[in-house]
């Protein structure tokens, strides 16, 4: 199985022996030993997630990596954190996923209201299976843990992923000052109950929500 | 003159009288004592002859000189910085990504076409770095920027590294570079993986990448 590194926080490393990963298009800087690039239609789930994912938006320009040797990713200087999976499920967004084990499974599941605050559509990238999986974030990503007792709330521009068995729901602080233009900009949360992990990244997407 | 790095995006540099030090124009932050910039309109070293070589080849950063007595702060733009220690070898980088360096350097500019021929050319009009590039010589220490940071890796004989030419940065030792190409009929259909082209770096020595396919 590919062996993941990180080399110093903005560099991931992975090292193949034979085997393959996918990783987002385009996202390689160097790399030594044998490598094949190649691009994955659909983001390699076939015919019917390559529908899936025209018509849902959740676009994700994937390329299948195989080879022997260490290849070597980043994307804009972004900050990159594992997550390793052991048969749960990962929800990312598509552009905050960065490289995963050719062993995970991907697709798309519907999100609801959060999706369209977060200005990323209603759909979300799911990664489920066993293996390790590389997420971009700006800024290191903290890791929030969800209890029954403690439900968490974050900013939809702050989100990045979550796993876990979670109920997520969409929140909103509007009141009378929001519409005078007086709206402390955290009008919209998502609201996290169950157990599980968040990861939230210490910097905001530009949405809907942020702006009220 | 050793640069002392503050952060990841700042250098200290020590000046010292009767000794040089260039540095990108612009890039001074903060200095204590008694120091003086003055612009180098040559862009460097080496007389006339060198500042006509450097505008030919597209690589006249702008510099200035550094002189005095005193510390000096250098950062720009709020790129990483990584010092290179060279001892007696030479550091190939673009003009461009050049923060500062010891005035005991010899600055020159190579053609890169020279290495690899046809596909040298190729090479530099591909990755947008044009046909040449910089090269420092002697002993010293070169302040380089990156954006987000440098990863470096050993170029050992037997075992190349591929490069993506966007995250080059630079490359010292005994080095040579040519680009490799893995055009496919998907690249030609609009599907490629964006990937199709790769500087192949061999021989003995190290090659410095950045965690970013940004130019800057």
């Amino acid at each position: 199985m590919a062996q993941f590194r990180l080399q110093g926080g903005k560099v991931l490393a992975v090292d193949l022996a034979g085997d393959t990963v996918r990783a987002k298009n385009g996202s390689m800087v160097a790399y030594d030993g044998q490598m094949a690039f190649k691009k994955l239609t659909g983001g390699g789930e076939g015919l019917r997630g390559l529908v899936t994912r025209r018509l849902t938006g959740e676009q994700m320009e994937m390329m299948e990596v195989k080879g022997q040797g260490t290849c070597y990713f980043a994307d804009r200087a972004s900050d990159i954190g594992l997550v390793t999976l052991q048969g749960q499920k990962l929800h990312v967004e598509s552009s905050n996923l960065l490289c995963a084990d050719g062993s995970l499974r991907t697709g798309t599941t519907f999100t609801g209201l959060r999706g369209a605050s977060q200005g990323n559509g209603l759909f979300t990238t799911t990664v489920e299976g066993t293996g390790t999986a590389a997420l971009m974030s700006d800024g290191p990503a903290v890791v929030l843990r969800v209890t029954p007792q403690s439900p968490l709330q974050v900013d939809p521009g702050a989100y990045v992923a979550h796993t876990g068995d979670l109920r997520q729901e969409f929140q909103t602080g509007v009141n009378f000052r929001t519409f005078m233009g007086e709206g402390s900009g955290e009008s919209f949360q998502i609201r996290f109950e169950g157990e599980g992990l968040v990861y939230v990244q210490p910097s905001e997407r530009n949405t809907i929500g942020g702006d009220v | 003159m050793p640069f002392r790095e503050i952060g990841s995006k700042m250098v200290e540099a020590r000046v010292a009288p009767g000794q040089r030090m260039f540095s990108q124009r612009g890039a001074m932050i903060a200095y204590k004592g008694e120091v003086s910039f003055t612009p180098s309109i040559q862009g460097g070293q080496g007389g006339i002859g060198s500042m006509i070589g450097r505008r030919l080849a597209g690589e006249a950063a702008p510099l200035m000189v550094v002189e005095g007595d005193g510390t000096v702060l250098f950062g720009h733009g709020g790129h990483h910085v990584e010092v290179v220690e060279l001892s007696g070898d030479t550091l190939c980088v673009e003009a461009d990504r050049l923060l500062a360096f010891d005035g005991t350097l010899e600055q020159g500019t190579m053609f890169m076409g020279s290495q690899g021929g046809v596909m040298g050319m190729v090479r530099g009009q591909v990755t947008g770095q044009g046909l040449f590039t910089t090269t420092l010589s002697g002993h010293g220490s070169v302040a380089v920027m990156a954006h987000g940071g440098v990863i470096r890796l050993p170029i050992t004989p037997g075992r190349p590294v591929h490069v993506d030419p966007q995250a080059y940065v630079a490359h010292h030792g005994d080095v040579r570079n040519k680009l490799s190409t893995a055009l496919g009929w998907r690249d030609m259909v609009g599907r490629g993986s964006g990937e199709a082209f790769q500087l192949e770096l061999s021989g003995q020595g190290e090659v410095f990448v950045q965690a970013s396919e940004e130019k800057l």
